[in-house]
């Protein structure tokens, strides 16, 4: 028996475990939280988490980060809800058009990003983290400061109309997963994501243009983020410079707890989703069962180290800055 | 005169040329008092990206410093009634205490410092929304001015802010310079695999860097807090961005080994003097953002040393 404890099994397997030990300890604390309202609920807050924890988890496989998402989610929701009520205000009229033009904003923020890191040859930590701070002054000065209320019913039906319990938004992130496993497992371009997180010298070296797999990476993942944004804002019916706040910590946590290894190459858009469930579980249980929802972040901190030191495998890592 | 020369001339030449162009713009500008109390405006700041110096001259980075802070203040505060101004005592620690935390999960158990330093701020604002009820604090004023009054007071017409962080510049550039520590850090930030190799114990030597970082930044935090007479979880949040670009337009490269504590002085006072030039220039407050996160970019494809990098992740 011993040889199936293996450390790559227990990798693998470790974020379906907590996940499953988090949900039975929260309903034995507290039966309310096993419910489907309940798990309604950690649905509707999942559901934009989870597009933007798929979007970075892209560019974590190809062994890059993204840490841009606060500024363009903001700026894509902002975007959004400007046009949107411009064109008329309601689903029902051209304003639809306003939904792929955000996720044309998406792609074209994650394309300057991608730009940035690329052609400047600056590290995306860094060259993300800076684009996340101009896009969040961008959408700061689109609005001024002011919150967008965006109250058309047909738009807000994400949220009010349920099927089965659980509300549109849930089914529209689904759909959205299933179409990054898509990407992921059946497509070159997230096979070249896997080539270049693999090793980089050897994926170029074999003739693989890694530089435009960078740049479509960070197009793909700002398409999610605008998915998010969307969601976001169909969650609460408001857009504001406020609306992409938090998800940095949130996403990264959510892809790192799900086990995709920060070096790259190693895991994927199901390991995002077992870690997005996992943050907004301990989220709202914390909450069910009468916890302060500040100590959050401190118990997702201490949880992220944990995932990275169990991800990492010390015989390849030399050197950590 | 090939660029790579001049590179190293170029923070304070853009500090003098940015000084000129607002004073020029308007001559207020240049007035002793206004520049005195620019650059006492802008020491909590300062405070936070010399701390930010040492753990970007190892290599790393440092993006606990602003939850750090504002956990500080929130200590500041509630610490103030009981243990008066050994509250300044228990704020270092505790900066000291959640470096050093960074500093050991990212040498001892290789975790990338950006990722530690953004989980252990994590931890550090749960400790400041715990600690502070989730709510802003105000200090008594008289308590504040018998433990602390000294930091803000003003003498020979100087904020005593301006001591405060010359004291705590001089220390650190006493550090840099004339110590064997020191020496370390230049050592570890020139090339990590040559310091291992003559025997330097480099882990060491990181988890001081990320140790002084915190404590810099509680430092900062402690400043603002009394500054404010007050504190809250979340009362230093836009303090990351100005002082990560501090440190990059004064010329310490995010590569690390060169640059140091002199250039983040130079960095944050061209960052005041954007601030201010903003105003005078009558550009929003709201694309102040804005403004940081494209100076940010290009300081750092100025500076960074592509050397060093064989391939850029």
């Amino acid at each position: 028996m011993r040889s199936y404890l293996t450390r790559d099994a227990l990798v693998k397997w470790a974020p379906v475990i907590v996940l499953i030990v988090l949900v039975l300890f929260f309903a034995l604390m507290e039966p309310r939280f096993f419910s489907v309202r309940n798990f309604a609920r950690i649905g509707i807050s999942s559901a934009p988490a989870l597009m933007i924890a798929l979007g970075v988890t892209f560019i974590i496989i190809m062994g890059s980060i993204d840490l841009s998402m606060e500024g363009t989610v903001s700026v894509c929701a902002v975007a959004f809800a400007f046009a949107f009520i411009a064109m008329g205000g309601t689903l029902a009229s051209y304003a639809w058009l306003a939904l792929p033009l955000a996720l044309v904003v998406g792609a074209a923020v994650g394309l300057i990003n991608g730009l940035v890191h690329v052609k400047l040859r600056i590290p995306s930590f860094m060259a993300s983290l800076a684009m996340g701070f101009v896009g969040t002054g961008f959408a700061l000065l689109l609005t001024g400061g002011d919150r967008i209320r965006v109250e058309d019913e047909l738009f807000r039906s994400l949220l009010t109309v349920r099927f089965l319990n659980f509300p549109i938004m849930v089914y529209v992130a689904l759909g959205f997963l299933l179409i990054a496993w898509f990407i992921q497992s059946r497509t070159t371009l997230g096979r070249n994501f896997y080539a270049v997180g693999g090793g980089e010298e050897l994926a170029h070296s074999s003739g693989l243009n890694v530089n435009r797999v960078r740049l479509m990476g960070f197009t793909l993942a700002g398409m999610f983020y605008a998915v998010g944004a969307l969601l976001a804002v169909g969650r609460i019916g408001i857009a504001e410079t406020a609306t992409g706040n938090n998800f940095m910590f949130v996403s990264i946590t959510s892809v790192v707890v799900g086990g995709t290894a920060l070096w790259g190459g190693i895991g994927g858009v199901w390991n995002t989703l077992v870690g997005v469930l996992i943050v907004n579980v301990i989220n709202n249980g914390m909450v069910v069962i009468g916890l302060p929802g500040y100590v959050q972040d401190g118990v997702l901190g201490i949880l992220v180290i944990i995932a990275v030191v169990l991800s990492t495998d010390r015989k390849s890592v030399t050197f950590v800055k | 005169m090939s660029f790579e020369r001049i590179k190293t001339h170029l923070p304070w030449i853009t500090l003098v040329l940015l000084v000129a162009i607002v004073g020029m713009a308007d001559a207020n500008f240049l007035r002793p008092h206004n520049l005195i109390n620019m650059a006492a405006d802008i020491v909590p700041l300062f405070i936070m990206a010399l701390g930010m110096t040492f753990a970007i001259y190892i290599g790393g980075i440092d993006l606990s410093a602003q939850s750090v802070a504002n956990m500080t203040t929130v200590i500041a505060t509630v610490a103030l009634p009981v243990f008066g101004v050994g509250a300044a005592l228990i704020c270092v620690v505790a900066g000291l205490g959640l470096g050093a935390l960074s500093g050991f999960v990212t040498t001892r158990l290789l975790v990338p410092s950006f990722v530690s330093t953004l989980a252990v701020g994590g931890i550090a604002y749960s400790a400041g929304q715990y600690l502070s009820g989730q709510r802003a604090l105000y200090m008594n004023a008289e308590m504040r001015d018998a433990s602390f009054g000294w930091m803000v007071g003003n003498s020979f017409g100087i904020p005593h802010e301006i001591f405060v962080g010359g004291v705590l510049v001089l220390a650190a550039v006493f550090l840099q310079n004339r110590t064997t520590f020191g020496r370390a850090l230049k050592a570890v930030g020139a090339g990590e695999p040559a310091a291992v190799a003559s025997g330097i114990n480099v882990a060491r030597v990181k988890i001081m860097a990320f140790a002084l970082s915190g404590m810099l930044a509680a430092i900062a935090g402690l400043l603002f807090s009394v500054k404010l007479s007050g504190g809250s979880p979340t009362i230093a949040n836009g303090f990351l961005l100005p002082a990560i670009v501090a440190v990059l337009v004064g010329g310490t490269p995010l590569t690390g080994g060169v640059g140091g504590v002199v250039n983040t002085l130079i960095g944050t006072l061209i960052v005041a003097v954007i601030r201010s030039s903003m105003l005078y220039f009558e550009i929003d407050a709201t694309q102040q953002q804005m403004v940081f996160g494209l100076v940010l970019i290009a300081a750092i494809a100025l500076t960074i040393d592509r050397s060093k990098m064989r391939i850029v992740k």
